[in-house]
């Protein structure tokens, strides 16, 4: 898939409260203005935090301006099925916030689930992944799954690093484009504690993704 | 702690939040005043203030930001700092200007001078952090506040400080209008230069300006009139409208965060000739500026959030300037919600007649095939809430509420009543369900209890309280004791000050002389319970305290202390929660529903776990389950213990 410099670029990244959504979203905001993008307007959410929320933040940049202001990145919100990519932390928040998704979308999902309390409760079912992943091939086959979290906590010993193994294995979809890895790692470097882990999870979800889905496109 | 040089870099391009970028702007403008009370969707403007502070020294040698107790206070606090000749600056939510609004109708008469004042509103369209919606522009109308509209944060940055300046001039409060979408929304800022504020000023006594009564009322009125019309005349040099030219016979004029939907929805539906007037100034409006653009157009098309007002106000100018244009606004957009770039494009498709984009409709399609069996995320209590678990024994204690009506309030216990525990019957506003259960209490024999937190009972929650005392009103109070405003974000504001100082509720209820008083630990379920009982079974009023910090805060610090213990080489108490032999009663997750407890399948069985990450050991769900299945294992039975902190 190649994007146009004047092409509008439109992430979702959904999870759920503490996932790390916001953290991910300004990560690659800031590499973004990094790789020297024109434009860059995104949403997100504030005021669920720690309370086990859906959360949901939209990142939209532009490389090259055009001269019609017309033609530019004007929103911060993405507009329904316009999305590029989404990632998300946990399975069914792909599910709940597939609005903006259309069969031009590629998915990555950490596949690690997080039951809401009406599932502990046992008045809800929780959807199974099998199925989350029949309905988002509606969509599109292009799917993509791993369980983030377990990678982590074998890798780190603990959860935070999550949505940098995410966005790592998010980047050979090919669809966050004009940002470079050294971007990344750059902010990195500026903004995040736990610099060496962080890099490592980074890596790691970008051996992860390349595996996947070359994986898939064999099959 | 890495710190934020974005706030004090001297030039360059930076990505900031909206809110961000007032700061940013209020640095540039010279603020040294800034008072509010927490509310999505402003609060972390404060957090960003004190942040710099924090971080940058020299800053509080000239800029004070205070936590306000509530909105009327912070306003009137603004105007004080303004008339010492200072540059002050008043955040507030949408409702919070309802509670300011008292303040700010006298004030806007004043007038700010000699210094400036700026209060910014965060509306809320689609209630994304809030209780309730509101069209709070009708304020800008009604008490003659000069309203500009931000749409990227550039302009948030840019037009705080145009606000500051025409706010000086003209002697008027001017409103920097945000919503929740603008204010946490990012983008690119081109910084511009740092200006120190006043550190010092001085009021000069002036008893007509600043005392509203007959006769300087009326002259006031006449003379904020005047003013009015003065910054009318000069809008169109200000910059803040601008015109999209084109060339159709229809045109738009919307404001804000819509006018992004509005262009893009425009690309999309390849209508690219339609002009549009971008008003970044939606009150007042420049009655030629406005004429002029509807003079060569047959219809005009309103894009605006909630309930019409721009519309109303375009209408009144193209009948009295006798312009024959078809306006179209309310009757195509709907007068409720957020809106998005999919919304305005449906509505715009509507009025030119054209097919929306297919691969919109086709994603409203699949959507809607599997929406239906998407499971639940509701917002809920975090684990080991003290709040959850007085909701537990409110409903042990009533039977799951029979006959029992729960009056409930804003704060985090705003979330009560989402399932499972669907514990509260209604919500108003800021101590609205003590006066709420007031009224219940003298028209039913239905039992009634009204709940609100310390920061909302300071906020407003005093007065209903008086009232309640001096009537005896037969309900039950219950005041969550937590130590912090926790809803917001846990601010160092003035609750934590005065808790420094020695602050008591329960002081504040004895003084008040409540007949029937008890101060309980939430934590202690049984005992809290038999509390509860006991208050329903008296008559009059009665107050149940319940002393216990915010989960959050209380792990954070029990955590530190651990750390600081180990690190030392101490060997401290490790204690953990598991299940074993659950008989599936789900007393813990439909009763107590902590979001840490979960059910598993493991080979086809059913079982009940303790999610060792989220659970706080407060030891809840170990003191109220049935069949004693959960268990409490402690290693290093002989190291040091560290309970939760007292507050």
């Amino acid at each position: 898939m190649k994007f146009k410099e004047t092409e509008i670029i439109n992430l979702v990244i959904a999870g759920t409260a503490g996932q790390g959504v916001i953290t991910l979203k300004r990560l690659i905001e800031f590499a973004a203005q990094k790789a020297g993008v024109e434009a860059c307007f995104g949403a997100e959410q504030h005021g669920l935090a720690q309370r086990e929320g859906a959360i949901i933040s939209h990142t939209r940049y532009q490389k090259c301006l055009t001269k019609n202001p017309r033609h530019n990145l004007q929103s911060s919100l993405i507009c329904i099925g316009d999305a590029d990519l989404y990632i998300c932390m946990e399975p069914v928040e792909a599910l709940r916030q597939g609005i903006y998704a259309s069969n031009k979308t590629v998915f990555a999902l950490n596949s690690r689930t997080i039951p809401g309390i009406m599932i502990a409760a046992n008045l809800e079912e929780y959807t199974p992944l099998k199925k989350i992943v029949e309905f988002l091939n509606l969509y599109t086959d292009k799917v993509y799954y791993m369980n983030a979290t377990k990678l982590a906590l074998e890798e780190f010993n603990q959860n935070q690093q999550v949505n940098i193994v995410m966005l790592g294995f998010a980047i050979p979809t090919g669809r966050i484009p004009f940002i470079e890895i050294e971007h990344y790692e750059e902010v990195i470097k500026e903004r995040l504690p736990d610099i060496d882990s962080n890099i490592k999870a980074l890596h790691l979800g970008i051996e992860k993704g390349k595996e996947i889905i070359s994986i898939s496109k064999v099959n | 702690m890495i710190k934020d040089v974005r706030f004090i870099k001297s030039e360059g391009k930076v990505l900031m939040l909206g809110n961000e970028a007032l700061v940013r702007g209020c640095l540039e403008a010279g603020v040294s005043y800034v008072s509010q009370y927490p509310g999505t969707p402003t609060s972390d403007i404060g957090e960003y203030f004190h942040q710099v502070i924090r971080d940058y020294p020299e800053f509080g040698e000239y800029l004070v930001h205070h936590w306000a107790v509530n909105e009327a206070v912070a306003t009137s606090a603004c105007a004080g700092a303004a008339w010492t000749g200072c540059r002050s600056f008043n955040p507030m939510k949408h409702v919070g200007l309802n509670v300011a609004s008292d303040a700010l109708s006298v004030i806007a008469l004043n007038g700010p001078n000699p210094g400036g004042m700026v209060i910014s509103v965060g509306s809320d369209p689609g209630s994304l952090g809030s209780h309730q919606e509101q069209n709070e522009r009708f304020y800008a109308w009604m008490l003659h506040l000069p309203t500009i509209e931000p749409h990227t944060p550039q302009e948030c940055k840019d037009w705080v400080k145009v606000a500051f300046e025409l706010s000086e001039k003209f002697d008027l409060i001017m409103n920097v209008r945000t919503s929740t979408r603008s204010a946490h929304s990012r983008g690119f800022v081109e910084l511009g230069t740092l200006v120190k504020g006043k550190k010092r000023g001085e009021f000069i006594r002036n008893i007509p300006k600043y005392n509203s009564l007959p006769p300087h009322a009326i002259n006031n009125h006449i003379r904020l009139y005047e003013r009015i019309e003065k910054l009318r005349e000069i809008i169109p040099e200000l910059g803040l409208n601008k015109i999209i030219p084109g060339n159709n016979k229809v045109g738009i004029i919307t404001s804000g965060m819509p006018f992004g939907y509005t262009m893009e929805a425009l690309n999309q539906l390849e209508l690219n000739d339609v002009p549009i007037l971008k008003l970044g100034m939606v009150y007042p409006l420049n009655y030629d500026q406005i004429t002029d653009f509807m003079q060569n157009i047959e219809k005009v098309v309103i894009i605006e959030e909630l309930e019409p007002f721009l519309e109303v106000k375009i209408a009144e100018i193209a009948h009295n300037q006798r312009i024959d244009v078809e306006i179209l606004g309310q009757n195509y957009f709907p007068k409720y919600n957020e809106f998005s770039t999919g919304l305005v494009a449906t509505c715009l498709a509507k009025i030119f007649n054209k097919q929306p984009n297919e691969q919109m409709m086709k994603a409203m399609d699949y959507y809607n095939s599997y929406k239906e069996i998407i499971p639940s995320r509701f917002p809920t209590f975090c684990a080991g809430c003290p709040e959850r678990a007085t909701l537990y024994s409110i409903l042990k204690a009533t039977n799951h509420l029979e006959n029992t009506i729960i009056s409930g309030d804003i704060g985090c216990y705003v979330m009560s009543f989402f399932p499972p525990q669907q514990c509260s019957d209604l919500v108003i506003c800021m101590s609205g369900g003590i006066s709420a259960a007031i009224g219940m209490s003298t028209k039913t024999d239905q039992k009634v209890l009204a709940m609100i937190g310390d920061s909302t009972f300071f906020h407003t929650g005093m007065a209903p309280l008086a009232e309640a005392v001096g009537y005896n009103s037969n309900l039950l109070l219950i005041i969550f004791e937590n130590s912090w405003t926790a809803m917001t974000g846990h601010q160092d504001d003035v609750l934590r000050y005065l808790i420094n100082q020695g602050f008591s509720i329960e002081k504040i209820c004895k003084a008040f002389g409540v007949p029937w008083l008890r101060v309980e630990d939430s934590y202690n379920p049984k005992k809290l319970t038999r509390s509860i009982e006991e208050a329903l079974e008296t008559k009059g009023l009665k107050v149940i305290i319940i002393k216990r910090e915010c989960a959050l805060q209380a792990h954070r610090w029990r955590m530190s202390q651990v750390k600081t213990l180990q690190e030392n080489g101490e060997k401290v108490q490790d204690i953990s929660y598991y299940i074993g032999g659950c008989s599936m009663c789900y007393e813990c997750v439909r009763v107590l529903s902590c979001p840490a407890i979960r059910r598993v399948e493991t080979e086809g069985v059913e079982e009940m776990q303790i999610d060792q990450d989220r659970c706080i050991k407060c030891g809840v769900c170990y003191e109220i389950c049935p069949n004693g299945a959960i268990r409490k294992s402690i290693i290093n039975l002989f190291g040091e213990e560290v309970p939760f902190r007292e507050i």
